[in-house]
């Protein structure tokens, strides 16, 4: 019986060392580097300062180009947006989005870079905004 | 060695059946001798000068021993002249709805005192205290004492807050409209008029205006008089009316004392103090009903939250609700 209970407590404890012990790597910011080579935003939103939509329509993304059109409401505050990306899975978002973002200088857009899940394949999209023509 | 296993197994399984089985028999409360009494505060949200602070006070005593004779409450700082404590006792019946019975005379209020006489044969009874808030206490902090006085000479007493008094102001249902009182001012709380507006042209701080178009949506706005003329079509400001407010959008802030909706949120005095106006703009078009706005005033006297309780687009106007909150 004694041996039995030693030879379970071996077991028991060498599948925790092998399951802590698999190798999953992850980037400088704690997330996980996968196989995924995809790299593209599938949706954008632009949100005001209240946290409503500031868009006319849907944004037009274009993929190949690596660029995306969004007509914003005549009024909004470019200066005070929060934008938000929806990538494709295990990407992510360079420079990381942390609060507004100033959106006012329309001759020189915004970029962000789109890194892919298995972080090899980069691709900078330009935000392009227009503003609904004053009535 | 078996046997040592087999034993520690039954031992772990005896403990925990011994501890999840234990029964405790109920048994009837026993009455306890004399008077005593509760209170509850009934009243959510911050504490705002003019509005009440509702209070339950419940008081009984065996109805062998006595019946209660007087219910008093003291306030730290004297209530409004509208102070008053019930003089009925409510239970709530079946259906929910509370039912009154008459246990004295109404209250009298001396100063900060409140009391109520028992005329009826009571020996237990929960009467409701509403203190209104009086502008002397505004800023400070007020306590309540509450008192009941039994037949066979026992009281009892029970100390409710302090309870900080808000310092913020609140003004409550101000129509605003395109054609007549579209000038406001924050520290007045009103809305005027384009003559009124040019006696007041310092203390102007947002333009209300609505306008329709199809190719954009402008609609109900609060814009400051110093905004971009393309946000303020049509308006030819009164002499002197100048002034450059801070204007935040904000969308379903309910306040529950501005919007009386069943939404349970507050702004408080802290809310006003945090919120940041770095960068923020002087107009706000496209308004919504049940949306707001917080606002600076140019020289950074007051903060205000506007909601909007209404809009009507047919007479191109809109009633709001303000709290404002003096920062100097």
């Amino acid at each position: 019986m004694k041996k039995y209970f030693i030879t379970f407590i071996v077991i028991a404890l060498a599948s925790f060392v092998w399951v802590s012990c698999s190798d999953f790597p992850v980037d400088e910011d704690g997330l996980l580097i996968t196989t995924r080579g995809q790299c593209y935003v599938s949706n954008f939103e632009l949100l005001g300062a209240d946290f409503q939509t500031v868009r006319t329509k849907a944004a037009v993304i274009d993929t190949t180009a690596q660029t995306i059109n969004a007509e914003v409401f005549f009024g909004t505050d470019l200066k005070n947006l929060y934008p938000q990306f929806s990538l494709v899975t295990d990407a992510k978002l360079d420079p990381k989005i942390v609060g507004k973002v100033d959106f006012s200088d329309l001759t020189n857009p915004k970029k962000w870079t789109v890194i892919s899940g298995n972080r090899l394949v980069k691709k900078e999209y330009t935000v392009y905004i227009t503003v609904q023509p004053k009535p | 060695m078996q046997l040592k296993y087999y034993s520690l197994t039954l031992l772990t399984l005896l403990v925990v059946f011994f501890t999840a089985c234990q029964d405790e028999e109920y048994s009837l409360p026993t009455l306890e001798p004399g008077l005593h009494n509760d209170v509850i505060k009934r009243t959510l949200g911050p504490n705002v000068v003019g509005l009440n602070l509702e209070f339950a006070y419940a008081m009984a005593l065996p109805q062998a021993e006595g019946k209660i004779i007087s219910a008093q409450v003291e306030a730290s700082i004297a209530g409004g002249p509208a102070t008053y404590m019930e003089y009925r006792s409510f239970r709530t019946n079946s259906s929910g709805v509370d039912v009154p019975a008459i246990i004295g005379s109404p209250s009298v209020t001396s100063g900060t005192k409140t009391e109520v006489v028992f005329s009826k044969d009571t020996c237990a009874a929960t009467l409701r205290y509403f203190y209104i808030i009086p502008e002397e206490a505004r800023g400070k902090t007020v306590s309540f004492t509450f008192s009941a006085k039994a037949s066979n000479g026992q009281t009892v007493t029970y100390s409710m807050g302090p309870y900080n008094i808000a310092k913020m102001d609140m003004k409550l249902d101000l129509v605003v409209s395109d054609n007549n009182n579209s000038y406001i001012s924050i520290a007045d709380m009103t809305a005027y008029n384009a003559t009124t507006a040019a006696a007041n042209a310092a203390k102007i701080d947002l333009v209300y205006l609505y306008r329709s178009y199809t190719t954009a949506a402008f609609n109900h706005a609060l814009v400051a008089p110093s905004a971009n003329p393309d946000y303020k079509p049509g308006i030819t400001l009164p002499a002197g009316v100048s002034n450059s407010a801070k204007i935040w959008k904000v969308w379903a802030l309910r306040d529950q004392h501005l919007a009386r909706l069943q939404y349970g949120i507050y702004i408080d005095d802290v809310d006003f103090q945090q919120i940041d106006f770095t960068g923020a703009p002087d107009y706000a078009i496209n308004l919504r009903a049940e949306a707001g706005t917080w606002v600076e005033t140019a020289d950074g006297t007051y903060r205000a939250y506007i909601y909007i309780n209404k809009i009507d687009n047919a007479k191109k106007e809109m009633t709001i609700s303000i709290k404002r909150f003096l920062m100097k």
